[in-house]
């Protein structure tokens, strides 16, 4: 019986670290992590506080940020740990980085597709200037030994439905004169920036390409399938599915995520692109069934609840094989599983994010 | 590069004397905080008056444009945001906040400590609310005052005047109309916030039991002025009391907004009061067509100088505060 | 046999054709024979959705609650709908209370150049697990591309679908087929659209609308609605019955409840007024029109001067006080005031 919402993702840490010789490198050194009190951020903080506890590996944490009492009321655990420290900053005025850092994981930037929308202005500057500040002050680092850029699995373009896992090299055009093509224009601009600061001022990065995720920690008022599912299912459904379901995606739960940018930053060739995210592609209609089995009631699944007549089809699945072949990497948390614990999660934390969140500063 | 202070238009000559003798010594130290398009509006207006002077320029980022414009006139920048106030707390007497609610109410706290008078332009709620042509003295006694909204700053002083002379009337409305280039993603993330502190600013100064605020985004190219109409259910409508009070609160408002001006003067339609106003902006640093957000910078001017006047009594002059029935 | 949704905002729209007077007696008749027809959606409101009734855009007989919680009791099958715009609700004084009646769905409208005002009220519904649309009114003012990034902005809150209102009945066919392609395309929601029939084409768009790929269409009862109203409801479940398309709707059913909503909620049958098609040709709003007929009575000026001064003006629905600063000018201008 867990005691309380921290135990299950201390627990999936447990689950998760194996072989952790092969983090020595991080053996007392200086991590910071960018957008570091995100998602990503944060089971990265999670994981690493744990090696520290158990490994006595002695990283110390540095997260920038621009929501960092946010984070302090949120994660008071992680925030409030002697191997932890919070920098208040927009990533996109970032000029100096201490000089300390040795590693660094760029993951500011936020797949919130609402603000996409809303405030795409915003979310290119964060994008781009951000991670043109951070390369640049990366530049006049002592001790910089590797940067872990966080792209992301759009930049490939739309994935071919006949194709079954999307690779690093295949790569299909995107409609630049698109809204939509905002967030993935951003990081492709983003990697390229990458690879010019590699080429140009000998900057040790490795870039990895994520798909998607599930978790705690995930904010369940982000209106993409599998919340809205979570939501519907925790409210005691039912869980509506619009259109067919037929829609492929695919989510790897938040350890193992954490488990393999921490690989891939740590051994990932200088240079490489490395998908994250599972392999295993699921239609929308069978992640909802699984959803459901993930209660105790199980609530009822609708299927075809608005009329779509056209269908849209996509498929977003990644195909992890450099990952698993040069770097061993294997996904250990099934979906079923994922979904299990991050319903127990929510239920431990005793309440569903809202979404009406305006008075925050955007 | 020095910018001089200009004698204002609406002075007297018989203000000559003391305009001339101020240095910048006597002026009121003026702080603003935030370098978005808000506070390089207000920089740009602090350093037209003749009673204020800015003496810090406070953003999160040296190369937003705001921060290029203000070195440009020679005013005293800093990336540290609040930090630069808490080092130096002697550079200024009273602080603009233009940033948002979220942090302005971080920033009371610091500032409140600190002893500083603050001219809060964010939806916080947390000071007394203002609206200069109506409670300016009365504000003088508050260190935090905050601008309400600025459908608010157009519409409660007439809606002030209808409560006045229909004091039965239980329920007033305000409608504005604004160009939707001057609504940015903070103005329509918070329009929910924007009503309620309208309807709000409405309840208390005019007295109203109900009061209605409505909001409405036009997209017309040109963009179109703020357009703000004030409406009341009053059964027998006494024009002849109302309209002079009316005209004569547009001249007092006119006083600090110039481009303020009544587009349809009190009548009765369909037994309801309708007063509609416009305000097309100064563009100074916003453009004219933000008239809504000039006029909230506009008020808020004109409180920091009621406060900076406080300090130098001969220079009182009741056409700016004292009460709205002079 | 592809479905179509049918919503039936009789009692929103029509709303618009009384001044907002529509009381509970009318409101439980027409719900009734509305679920008896097994009409999907049932609209029900102020004609400016929930929170609207005001000085600007006229006040409604009854509040938002008692007209809701009337048609509550008789929808058992089909669904409780609403129509809100931010700007006039809010979160806190309207939504709350429509949530906690159990309205079932709730279409959030914006000027159709202003998506992201309605990102937090979306956004507060999704939450409640309600069903969600997006509407984008007076849609003949944006360009197609235009009205396909704000629906993708409405899909990006979690809008299940966004529908095209052609509030000042502008629109001819082709360019309905236009707009509804382009949304289709960039959607993977679906689609929907909702006529006004000042240019006696509320029909036929709906029509157009349904081949270009929408699976959501608006009908009033005899098209009681703003203006000259709206698609008529019977009509055009007969007409996509004929075409082979599912409504769902029972076609005798749907034929009582407009002839008892010509009997019991109409004080005229919609027309196709004079007024009415300068509205369409001005592309104004037509919930304007009896504000506009009055005041330009009180005024001594052509109500039709009136609408094409709006027109020219591109004023959008709310804007109803610049009717009288309008009748103003052009009276002045009447009286002589206008020599070169």
């Amino acid at each position: 019986m867990h005691l309380n919402a921290t135990d299950i993702v201390r627990e999936d840490c447990e689950q998760v670290a194996e072989e952790v010789s092969t983090l020595e490198a991080l053996r007392g050194e200086c991590l910071l992590i960018t957008g570091g009190t995100g998602f990503v951020g944060t089971w990265l903080t999670e994981l690493l506080a744990f090696l520290n506890d158990r490994y006595c590996l002695g990283v110390r944490i540095i997260l920038l940020s621009r929501h960092v009492q946010d984070f302090r009321d949120r994660v008071p655990h992680l925030a409030l740990r002697a191997d932890v420290s919070l920098i208040q900053q927009d990533v996109r005025h970032v000029t100096e980085l201490p000089s300390e850092v040795g590693w660094i994981i760029h993951a500011a930037g936020t797949p919130d597709n609402r603000q996409h929308a809303s405030d795409p202005l915003r979310v290119m500057q964060v994008i781009v200037n951000g991670t043109a500040s951070v390369l640049e002050a990366s530049t006049r680092l002592p001790d910089l030994k590797k940067l872990l850029n966080t792209s992301s699995g759009l930049v490939n373009g739309p994935q071919p439905l006949d194709l079954a896992g999307i690779p690093e090299t295949s790569f299909r055009g995107l409609d630049c004169g698109s809204l939509a093509a905002v967030y993935p224009e951003a990081k492709r601009l983003a990697e390229t920036l990458c690879v010019a600061y590699r080429n140009q001022h000998r900057l040790p990065i490795v870039n990895a390409r994520p798909f998607a995720f599930v978790g705690p920690y995930q904010l369940l008022d982000r209106p993409w399938a599998i919340n809205n599912f979570i939501r519907d299912a925790l409210q005691g459904g039912p869980i509506r599915i619009q259109g067919d379901g037929e829609t492929v995606r695919s989510y790897m739960y938040g350890s193992d995520m954490a488990w393999w940018l921490l690989r891939i930053l740590v051994r990932g060739a200088v240079g490489a692109s490395y998908n994250v995210g599972s392999s295993r592609g699921v239609t929308l209609a069978q992640l909802a069934e699984m959803v459901a089995g993930g209660l105790p009631k199980r609530p009822r699944v609708l299927l075809g609840v608005s009329p779509v007549q056209r269908l849209h089809h996509s498929r977003l699945v990644p195909d992890v094989g450099l990952a698993q072949d040069s770097l061993s990497l294997r996904q250990t948390v099934d979906l079923e599983t994922a979904l299990r614990r991050t319903i127990w999660w929510h239920e431990l934390r005793g309440r569903v994010e809202g979404a009406d969140r305006g008075s925050k500063s955007p | 590069m020095t910018v001089m202070p200009r004698k204002p238009k609406h002075l007297g000559p018989e203000y000559q004397g003391c305009v001339d003798s101020m240095g910048t010594h006597d002026k009121l130290r003026v702080a603003i905080l935030g370098s978005g398009n808000i506070g390089t509006d207000l920089l740009v207006k602090t350093l037209r008056s003749p009673f204020l002077a800015c003496t810090l320029f406070a953003g999160r980022n040296l190369a937003s444009p705001g921060m290029a414009k203000a070195s440009s006139l020679g005013v005293r920048v800093s990336d540290l945001g609040i930090t630069a106030i808490i080092r130096e707390p002697e550079c200024c007497d009273l602080v603009f906040d233009a940033t948002s609610a979220a942090d302005h109410i971080h920033h009371w706290a610091v500032l409140e400590k600190l002893g500083k008078t603050v001219v809060d332009m964010t939806p916080s709620q947390v000071g007394e609310m203002c609206i200069p042509a109506l409670n300016l003295e009365d504000c003088l006694n508050y260190r935090n005052v905050n601008m309400v909204t600025c459908g608010g700053q157009a519409s409660v002083p007439l809606a002030y005047f209808i409560g006045q002379v229909h004091p039965e009337v239980e329920y007033i409305e305000v409608v504005s109309s604004i160009a939707s280039r001057s609504a940015g993603p903070a103005t329509r993330i918070n329009i929910d916030e924007y009503i309620e502190t309208t309807e709000k600013a409405l309840r208390v100064f005019a007295k109203a039991e109900r009061a209605k605020s409505i909001l409405i985004l036009n997209p017309a190219q040109p963009c179109i002025d703020m357009q703000t109409t004030v409406f009341a259910k009053v059964k027998h409508l006494d024009l002849e009391r109302l309209r002079p009070l009316v005209e004569k609160m547009v001249r007092r408002i006119q006083a600090y907004v110039p481009g303020y001006q009544l587009a349809v003067a009190p009548i009765l339609e369909n037994g309801r009061a309708v007063i509609t106003v416009k305000v097309q902006g100064r563009g100074d640093y916003l453009p004219r067509y933000a008239g809504n957000l000039d006029i909230i910078n506009c008020a808020a001017i004109a409180m920091a100088e009621a406060y900076a006047r406080a300090r130098i009594p001969v220079l009182k002059d009741p056409q700016y505060g004292g009460s709205p029935h002079d | 046999m592809t479905s179509v949704l049918i919503s039936d905002p009789t009692l929103r729209d029509g709303n618009h054709a009384v001044q907002h007077q529509l009381d509970a007696r009318q409101i439980a008749l027409y719900a009734a024979a509305a679920e008896a027809a097994r009409i999907p959606i049932v609209e029900v409101g102020h004609g400016n959705g929930l929170g609207a009734s005001s000085l600007q855009v006229g006040e409604s007989l009854l509040g938002d609650r008692e007209m809701l919680e009337t048609a509550r009791k008789r929808l058992v099958n089909s669904k409780l709908g609403v129509h809100a715009m931010p700007g006039f609700a809010t979160i806190n004084r309207d939504l709350k209370q429509a949530v906690a009646v159990g309205v079932d769905v709730f279409r959030v409208g914006v000027h159709c150049t202003e998506a992201d005002i309605a990102q937090r009220h979306i956004g507060y519904l999704r939450d409640k697990g309600r069903e969600v649309y997006g509407v984008l009114m007076m849609s003949h003012m944006a360009s197609k591309e235009v009205l396909a990034e704000e629906a993708l902005k409405m899909e990006s809150y979690g809008a299940e679908g966004v529908v095209l209102m052609d509030s000042a009945g502008a629109y001819l066919p082709c360019d309905v087929t236009e707009k509804i392609r382009e949304l289709v395309k960039s959607l993977s929601i679906a689609v929907g659209f909702h006529a006004h029939n000042n240019l006696g084409m509320a029909v036929a768009n709906s029509l157009a609308a349904v081949q270009a790929g929408a699976t959501i269409v608006d009908g009033t009862a005899r098209g009681f609605g703003a203006g000259s109203g709206n698609a008529p409801v019977e009509v055009i479940v007969a007409v996509l019955e004929k075409m082979a398309f599912s409504t769902g709707v029972d076609l005798y059913g749907v034929l009582d409840a407009s002839d008892i909503a010509e009997k019991g909620l109409m004080r005229v049958i919609p027309s196709i007024t004079s007024v009415s098609v300068v509205s369409g040709l001005a592309g104004v709003f037509s919930g304007f029109a009896k504000h506009v007929e009055r005041i330009s009575g009180e005024y001594g000026v052509d109500a039709r001067d009136v609408f094409f001064e709006l027109g020219r003006r591109n004023v959008v629905a709310g804007q109803e006080d610049l009717i009288i600063e309008v009748a103003i000018e052009l009276a002045a201008g009447k009286r002589g005031g206008g020599c070169i």
